[in-house]
């Protein structure tokens, strides 16, 4: 530990006042926009406002749907899928996290794209269906929610599993043969011993998963279109189509309290566990 | 049995969803026909071939690239100086210095993109490009100072003080002793740094304009007005680009431990 105060504020200050400047202040103006739309005076009308529309409430529980949605499942099948990856032998686990990383290094453009291939008119899904004669005409499968939902759900699965995997290899290793021995069923097992003890980085992929999920704009963008609007994809409207910057500003506030409650109660959750 | 056989199924399935796709990508763009389809109708790199022709795919190409590294490098720039001093000296504040260089991760893109476009660019009639360059150093600052103090933190701080009480200066001491030995790490950063850059979009979405554009988001245009496989092709070339980029950093470097 070196213990120069002035060197130490030289060093970091470049980034501290870069942060500053060309982020931390546009973004506050921008919050504050919302905030005094009358000359001189604060006032929480803008928000009223926004609320009161009925599409804005549409949109706004859809977001918080789909990110609780997306959220839960990816719990769900992280959990039976980093089971299986842990239990594999060394030299295939390590392949089986190359692969389920594999995903995250592709352009999210790409990844959203794949889905029209699959969900379109002319898509498998529909070259399937037809094929079958299920249906004589073609579904309509994109520009919905649960084309949204799938693709949010392929996009930041990885998250939930890396994190889980890391839960629970950091297990004890006798605790689950422990639990079967005193006669814990599998769902006990489950309920009392596994996620008492993988809470952390449950939250923690969890937070990752709800936050990205949130603030996706190219899925929604893609998959859902102007029918199924989230925040983002509002906000992006909001500015391009009708110019409202105090709209764009209140969904920008509705967002960011989102993000960071999410990841408050990520911290919370975290130290609760290391204190207990 | 039933054990047995229920792990390879899940992990099978998982694949084909992970994975599925983006294989679907590579075979359509591989398609013959005139339509994006998939079983592909006939063999053919002609979709491959014609994303090379088209002259605004070279040119937000170049713009990714020049952003990707220049934004990466001066991230690297700002941030390692102010990882080391977050992990080596008592910083008065250094909470709240570690606070804010990690604020752009959680505030989402499209709001950054936008307060930068109203509050930088419009009033002080502020270089598009240049805003941009800015844009994405803030959106990589904050990986680049976790990974660099990551492995600041695995490099015992006795070195550079043995180096100091022999007589080297301080920042001899930095460049001779600590650069070299967290190397790898500045690697690391600087390619999580350049594939974060390079594929996002919502940070330059208000931002870019005709003429200034990024390839993800010149792709997004494209796909709205055309219906034919090139951009299946761009975005299987792209992905290759990646995955190889990682997987040589992930062969020389042990990429994987940084992130």
């Amino acid at each position: 530990m070196f213990q120069n105060r002035a060197e130490a504020l030289a060093l970091a200050l470049p980034a501290a006042v870069f942060v500053a400047v060309v982020f931390l202040a546009p973004v506050l103006i921008l919050l504050s926009e919302g905030f005094h739309i009358a000359p001189g005076g604060w006032t929480l009308s803008a928000y009223a406002g926004f609320f009161s529309e009925a599409l804005n409430q549409t949109v706004f529980l859809r977001t918080l749907r789909l990110g609780v949605e997306v959220t839960a499942v990816s719990a769900v099948i992280g959990y039976v899928a980093a089971f299986a990856i842990v239990n594999l032998p060394p030299k295939s686990k390590g392949r089986m996290v190359g692969l389920v990383v594999l995903p995250l290094m592709i352009s999210p453009v790409a990844r959203t794209y794949a889905w029209i291939v699959i969900l379109g008119r002319t898509g498998i899904v529909n070259r399937v269906v037809q094929g079958l004669g299920l249906s004589s005409e073609p579904l309509r499968l994109l520009f919905s929610e649960t084309a949204v939902f799938i693709g949010l759900l392929q996009l930041f699965l990885p998250l939930m599993i890396l994190s889980l995997i890391s839960a629970l290899e950091n297990m004890p290793k006798d605790a689950i043969p422990a639990a079967r021995v005193l006669g814990a069923n599998w769902f006990q097992v489950f309920w009392k011993v596994v996620l008492p003890l993988t809470r952390e980085g449950l939250v923690v992929g969890g937070t990752l998963v709800f936050t990205g999920s949130l603030t996706a704009y190219i899925t929604p963008a893609i998959l859902g279109g102007s029918k199924v609007l989230m925040l983002e994809t509002l906000l992006y409207q909001r500015i391009s189509v009708s110019n409202d910057y105090v709209s764009a500003s209140v969904i920008a506030f509705i967002l960011i309290v989102m993000s960071f409650g999410a990841n408050l109660v990520l911290k919370r959750l975290a130290t609760a566990r290391s204190r207990a | 049995m039933m054990r047995r056989l229920f792990s390879p199924l899940v992990l099978f399935l998982l694949l084909v969803f992970l994975i599925g796709p983006f294989i679907i990508i590579v075979a359509a763009s591989l398609s013959g026909g005139e339509t994006l389809a998939f079983p592909p109708q006939g063999l053919s790199l002609r979709w491959v071939a014609k994303v090379f022709t088209i002259d605004s795919f070279r040119a937000s190409f170049a713009m990714s690239m020049l952003l990707a590294i220049g934004g990466t490098l001066f991230a690297l720039i700002l941030g390692i100086p102010a990882a080391y001093a977050l992990s080596r000296y008592k910083l008065p504040g250094g909470e709240t210095v570690r606070t804010m260089v990690s604020l752009p991760i959680i505030v989402p893109g499209i709001i950054v993109g936008l307060a930068i476009l109203r509050y930088l660019v419009v009033p002080f009639s502020f270089d598009i490009t240049l805003a941009l360059f800015f844009a994405h150093t803030a959106l990589v600052l904050p990986y680049a100072v976790r990974v660099v103090s990551a492995s600041l933190n695995n490099l015992r701080s006795d070195m550079e003080e043995a180096a100091v009480l022999l007589g080297s200066s301080r920042l001899g001491a930095f460049f001779r002793v600590v650069l070299p030995n967290i190397r790898s790490g500045v690697l690391a950063a600087f390619i999580l740094g350049f594939v974060t850059s390079f594929n996002q979009v919502p940070v330059s979405l208000f931002l870019a304009k005709p003429g200034v554009q990024t390839l993800p988001i010149d792709m997004l245009g494209y796909m709205e007005t055309t219906y034919d496989p090139s951009v299946a092709a761009l975005s299987a070339l792209l992905a290759f680009l990646s995955i190889g980029i990682v997987f040589l950093a992930e062969r020389f470097l042990g990429f994987s431990r940084y992130v």
